[in-house]
């Protein structure tokens, strides 16, 4: 490249309390051009990009904008140097409106002047616009779904005019028709001229929408800043996790005969689900596909006895059950659920790694008068910690101070401890790299392979083709029809939007979504 | 210059550190704080006052810490819930008129009262927790409206009037000295923290109140009956009210509707103050047994050191409130320096 670069980190270094997180990165970024930004979980981007918005102060190296040597002492003055970002962790005030928190920083001119709710939803609305995002400014966050949230904060970024901008996962929790938006709003500002960071752990993405690339591994350059032009996947992922993409390839595994484990005929919830049914045999995986908020989670939820059943049959190994509550679910009918909010829901973040793999297991574990030692859930739990190679110092090390693939491990070997005859996951793979997720199937279809019955909620359409035998269409809490896995991605996309377009429901922009 | 190696960090935590760190972990720790904090003070006061170390004060000592003890175990009970309980003095004072009715008016034997008593701090728990169960509200709202009802409805039924036919046996537990000095209710709160200990560490119930208290959603998906366990929670802690208002009445020979207070808001300092100090965090989650007994023991302490040094009464209160304020600050230090040693 002739152009010289618009910003330019060199050597940097940042080393936190025991921990080296980058050792020695270079990246240059041009203007006019979208940069990718790769790496493992753990390998240091996001450590990266708080260096160069200012959150962090690197331990050493030296930065460039515009060829000058730059410093930036706080994310504010990053901002006013033109550096924008949107991070992997929501920002956004929940309670405030979409407006105030897009404008957050320049709410009033000064401390005692009211400030201008009308004129400040007004300057809302081009930035949303632009993302087609059609809700009104006055909106609070907290009413958004998790998407929309996600596209504010992206809005709140673009207004900033930034001339670096630096998106961290931004796609993580968007489906295919918004995401075709935001690619469409990143390269109009690309052509405006504007010097584009985009982290994904997404490669289909990252080709589709990026010309140039940095790969880190282990805190250092696994390649420098270099264009895109004759990379293809396989040599992305060889410089990501060093090694090639073990093969995670679907077969065919004949089930039919299997007796069922668990059973739902006609089944009606509070939470507005009608007339589902639904069978998983034993060593089946099953596949519950459908975009996000048409009912799966909730669907799973009722299942294992959170909300209630209000109509219909649900069966466990062939009998007729009620299941008042979670505990009921686990103890007496060996189902488990792996929550797609690991951080809220599936995992205990403040306590230890032995705490949280063991909870499932104590009532069984427990000895007269409910006594229990660390020792006894110390034996149980470390065969299938060691099996799933969770990477922690000790057992005491505290669940949320490990990276997010060895947390999705931790809550799987939660239930692989339980021994649970069913289980339900959740979108297993979302915020975890290549390596974990390759290894996460090879799991599942290990477990279905020794007899556990599974039911695979996932929107990640290729997921849902390596793993499951069928998969259930699900859309507006109803399940529209069934489709077998041939392996063929094409056939079985197809087949899968045709249940979903033979509701009466319209949506138009799946049959974009539908194109891989 | 393309792909190049590099050398594997070396892992942060090697074994080898490991008994050091424990030790390390151990001295940063905010037992051995309050412990090195209580030493400071008993030498302190042994040299500035008369008779601090007298065998009389050591025994008064002892009784008073053995009720603020319990009182602030109490509280703990509850914010490992993530919660709070404003209604311990009502719910005390309530038990404690309930074990005087069972005795004067019902004529039982006192043994039978006492678990009357205790039996009322549970029921009267169990209303707190059902009712912070079903509702979804706060503890903080529920026991505050809870505390003015138990309270007022106590005055009512008993028309303010003291229990005073308490049998000598039970109110010479709160005279007797052992060996001159030791309360014999200085034991019974320390066997009750030992017992706490066991639960929190070694028992299933105990470990699903820590796991139900850090995070309800978590725990109620890995099979955790969290309405139950809350709702039992506020039980415990109705007992332990309980059991500190019995202990007042064993001291003071007769069960009183005043002895925590209009409201039983004279407990509420010394509740908060032992698992404040003792580094129960209020989010909830996570207990620490020991530190509460330490911190109450150490206010306890303060408030007898400071009156026998002839300081107002006022300034007791206003020393204890800055005890609490400083308390919290250099825990907060404490904490962000474990942090960055990666320690915590």
């Amino acid at each position: 490249m002739t152009q010289t670069p618009i910003f330019r980190a060199q050597s940097i270094e940042k080393a936190f309390p025991g921990v080296l997180a980058l050792k020695g990165v270079d990246i240059s970024l041009h203007p006019g051009s979208i940069h990718a930004l790769l790496g493992e979980n753990g390998a240091g981007k996001s450590t990266l990009i708080k260096v160069i918005t200012g959150v962090h102060q690197p331990t050493a190296g030296t930065m460039y904008l515009d060829g000058a040597e730059t410093r930036f002492t706080s994310p504010r003055d990053a901002i006013a140097k033109g550096i924008g970002v949107v991070h992997q962790e929501r920002n956004l005030f929940p309670r405030f409106s979409v407006a105030e928190n897009i404008f957050l920083e320049q709410l009033a001119t000064s401390y005692l002047k009211p400030v201008n709710y009308a004129q400040l939803n007004r300057d809302a609305r081009p930035w949303l616009d632009a993302l087609e995002l059609d809700i009104d400014p006055a909106t609070p966050v907290s009413e958004l779904s998790v998407a929309r949230m996600q596209l504010v904060e992206i809005a709140k970024a673009l207004s900033l005019k930034s001339r670096v901008l630096l998106l961290d996962e931004p796609t993580a929790s968007l489906t295919s028709s918004e995401t075709d938006r935001l690619f469409t709003i990143l390269r109009r500002l690309r052509d405006d001229g504007t010097s584009l960071v985009f982290v994904s752990h997404k490669l289909e993405e990252v080709q589709e929408i990026c010309d140039r690339v940095t790969v880190l591994r282990d805190g250092a350059n696994a390649c420098d800043s270099r264009s895109m032009d004759g990379v293809d996947r396989d040599q992305l992922v060889q410089m990501m996790i060093g090694r090639s993409e073990g093969a995670a390839a679907w077969r065919h595994r004949d089930t039919a005969s299997h007796p069922e484990v668990l059973g739902l005929t006609g089944v009606s919830t509070v939470l507005g689900h009608r007339d589902i049914t639904l069978s998983v045999r034993k060593g089946e995986i099953v596949g519950l596909y459908g975009l996000i908020g048409v009912g799966r989670t909730e669907l799973a939820k009722s299942i294992m006895g959170q909300f209630a059943v209000t109509g219909g049959e649900v069966r466990v190994n062939g009998t007729a059950v009620q299941i008042g509550s979670v505990a009921e679910a686990i103890h007496r009918h060996g189902l488990g659920y792996i929550s797609e909010d690991r951080k809220g829901e599936g995992l205990i973040l403040q306590h230890s790694v032995l705490a949280n793999a063991g909870v499932p297991i104590w009532r069984k574990l427990a000895g007269a008068l409910g006594s229990l030692s660390d020792g006894r859930v110390q034996q149980v739990v470390t065969p299938f910690l060691n099996k799933l190679e969770v990477k922690t110092p000790s057992l005491a090390q505290t669940v949320g101070n490990l990276s997010g693939g060895n947390q999705q491990k931790i809550s799987v070997a939660k239930w692989l401890a339980a021994g649970v005859s069913f289980l339900i996951v959740d979108e297993p793979s979302v915020g975890i790299d290549i390596k974990t997720k390759a290894y996460l199937h090879e799991l599942l279809r290990e477990l279905a392979d020794n007899g556990t019955a599974i039911l695979l909620i996932s929107s990640d359409m290729p997921e849902m083709i390596a793993l499951a035998d069928r998969i259930a269409v699900m859309d507006d809490y109803r399940i529209r029809g069934e489709v077998p896995n041939t392996g063929v991605y094409d056939d079985i996309s197809r087949k899968i939007m045709n249940h979903i377009h033979g509701s009466e429901v319209d949506r138009t922009e799946f049959a974009e979504a539908s194109n891989p | 210059m393309s792909a190049q190696d590099t050398p594997s960090a070396p892992s942060p935590n090697s074994s080898t550190g490991d008994g050091r760190q424990t030790w390390l972990r151990f001295f940063l720790s905010n037992e051995f704080g309050l412990i090195l904090l209580i030493a400071a003070f008993i030498v302190i006061f042994a040299v500035s006052t008369r008779g601090f170390l007298s065998p009389f004060n050591l025994f008064s000592l002892g009784r008073n810490s053995a009720v603020n003890i319990m009182i602030g175990l109490s509280m703990m009970t509850v914010i490992v819930t993530g919660g709070l309980n404003l209604a311990v003095g009502a719910m005390g004072v309530c038990a404690a008129m309930a074990f005087g009715w069972l005795i004067e008016v019902l004529g039982l034997p006192w043994p039978i009262a006492l678990l009357g008593g205790l039996g009322m701090g549970a029921a009267l728990g169990f209303i707190n927790g059902w009712t912070v169960v079903r509702t979804g509200l706060h503890s903080f709202i529920i026991t505050l409206a809870t505390m003015s009802i138990f309270f007022g409805v106590m005055i009512f039924l008993t028309r303010a009037e003291s229990y005073r036919a308490i049998p000598d046996v039970f109110s010479a537990l709160g005279k007797m000295k052992i060996a001159t000095y030791l309360s014999p209710l200085l034991l019974v709160t320390l066997a009750c923290a030992l017992a706490l200990t066991w639960l929190y560490r070694f028992t299933v119930t105990g470990r699903e109140m820590l796991a139900a208290g850090a995070s309800p959603a978590a725990a109620e998906l890995s099979g955790i009956r969290v309405g139950r366990i809350i709702i039992l929670c506020h039980m415990l802690s109705g007992v332990l009210a309980g059991m500190a208002a019995l202990m007042l009445v064993a001291r003071n020979g007769a069960a009183i509707p005043s002895m925590a207070g209009q409201l039983g808001q004279d407990w509420l300092l010394p509740a908060f103050l032992g698992p404040v100090l003792g580094g129960t965090l209020l989010q909830g989650g996570k207990v620490s047994v020991l530190g509460t007994v330490l911190g109450a023991f150490l206010v306890t302490m303060l408030s007898s050191g400071l009156l026998m040094l002839q300081i107002g009464a006022f300034w007791v209160q206003t020393f204890l409130g800055l005890m609490l304020l400083i308390a919290v600050l250099l825990d907060k230090a404490r904490r962000s320096y474990l942090t960055r040693r990666n320690l915590a």
